[in-house]
């Protein structure tokens, strides 16, 4: 094998694996075909193209399956890597909970929403419980403090109840639909994981984007970036999951505004701005499913 | 990527035509593109076969047989009808926009 086809054969790793087994030689063929003798390095236009069109692969080979049942499944994802980011600064007091709150977000991520739904269920009701200030289920004191390297609030200090029961309703009703249905979600990317770290120590229970933190501005890049990326996905599939995923997502924070509309001069422009912003970009992921389906792009 | 009025990209436009002239592999359809387009229009691999998948899954190309070159799989393209009715409608479209223009003088020719 040669330097340019092993570059190339490394290059095509953005294409599906299933998809890769069944035409990267045929792909390695014509690439190798088109380079120039003594060629070692691959063209970058040819590179690019690999990259965009595995990224345009990938996208179009998820959207197999019914699309309510796969985008529900996809915003509860998104709820419960949100949930647990939320948990991490308070370990040291709430190690149980984070405990049952990553096996949630595991079994949930694997497609294994029957198991999830008792772990989940019991973690809704602690959570719920801490936004009201009753130490229901175990022996805990209130109110939950943040480790000694974190500064911040105490657990749900400022926002609640209303936002964290949305998310966790939403997360074990979504659960509860999905466990009746006799086909359960497919597994997804554990890249999904990565996302924890990032917003860890976020409160989307809480108007926090005013105040800059990195943790916030880490949330609304993550934010957008994954909504432009459904808005995308609608766009390339005409498929709806996404936007289905998408609209879960806003559920909880349209009312985190709903919660704090009554204590107006806590709303500030940056945060009408970001909820504005999510708004526009699930209006926008949901439109563009249905603007492709009228008009096949080929 | 510029668009007809049917959807079709540039790019897909030029491989239907490339298949208009009978089936022919990856390799194949780039250099027919390149000439076609008389060097315009190089398609990236990637963006080839993204194009040929896209094509294919709406039925206006289809895979005419599968040939083992090297020891490497090797699919051939076939143009459908439904590719042939539908590149052969864009053209038309194209030619008649054209004509709206070829039709008139130049601004030089007006002033001269």
């Amino acid at each position: 094998m040669t330097t340019l086809e092993r570059r190339y054969r490394w290059l095509l790793r953005a294409y599906p694996k299933g998809y890769r087994a069944d035409h990267g030689d045929e792909f390695v063929d014509v690439l190798l075909d088109s380079a120039k003798p003594a060629q070692a390095l691959p063209a970058p236009r040819e590179a690019f193209a690999l990259i965009v069109g595995g990224i345009r692969t990938r996208i179009v080979a998820a959207a197999q399956g019914p699309a309510w049942t796969d985008g529900l499944h996809n915003g509860i994802v998104a709820l419960a890597v949100l949930n647990l980011a939320v948990l991490i600064p308070y370990a040291g007091s709430i190690r149980l909970w984070l405990a049952l709150s990553a096996a949630a977000l595991v079994l949930i991520l694997r497609g294994h929403v029957r198991p999830a739904l008792p772990v989940a269920g019991i973690v809704a009701v602690k959570m719920t419980a801490i936004t009201m200030g009753s130490p229901w289920l175990d022996a805990m004191l209130l109110p939950v403090f943040p480790d000694a390297w974190w500064a911040g609030p105490p657990l749900y200090g400022h926002g609640g109840p209303i936002a964290p029961l949305a998310s966790n309703v939403l997360l074990v009703g979504g659960l509860l639909v999905l466990a009746a249905r006799r086909d359960g979600p497919r597994a997804r990317s554990w890249w999904w994981l990565a996302a924890v770290p990032l917003l860890a120590g976020s409160d989307p229970a809480w108007l926090d984007i005013a105040a800059g933190s990195p943790t916030a501005m880490a949330r609304v890049c993550l934010e957008v970036v994954l909504l432009l990326g459904a808005a995308l996905a609608g766009h390339l599939t005409a498929d709806s999951r996404w936007a289905i995923a998408a609209s879960v997502y806003l559920v909880p924070a349209i009312a985190v505004l709903y919660e704090n509309i009554e204590s107006i001069e806590h709303l500030t422009r940056q945060d009408i701005a970001h909820t504005t912003l999510l708004v526009v970009l699930v209006l926008a992921a949901a439109v563009v499913p249905f603007r492709a389906r009228r008009r096949i792009l080929l | 990527m510029s668009k007809g009025s049917s959807g079709l990209s540039e790019q897909s436009y030029f491989v239907l035509a490339a298949l208009l002239h009978g089936p022919l592999h990856g390799h194949a359809i780039i250099k027919k593109v390149v000439g076609l387009s008389e060097g315009r229009i190089t398609l990236p691999v990637g963006t080839l076969y993204g194009a040929l998948d896209r094509l294919a899954a709406n039925g206006v190309i289809m895979i005419e047989r599968e040939e083992i070159v090297n020891g490497r799989k090797r699919r051939y393209f076939r143009i459908t009808e439904e590719g042939d009715r539908l590149v052969r409608a864009e053209a038309q479209r194209m030619q008649q926009a054209a004509a709206v223009v070829m039709g008139r003088p130049s601004l030089g020719a007006t002033f001269a």
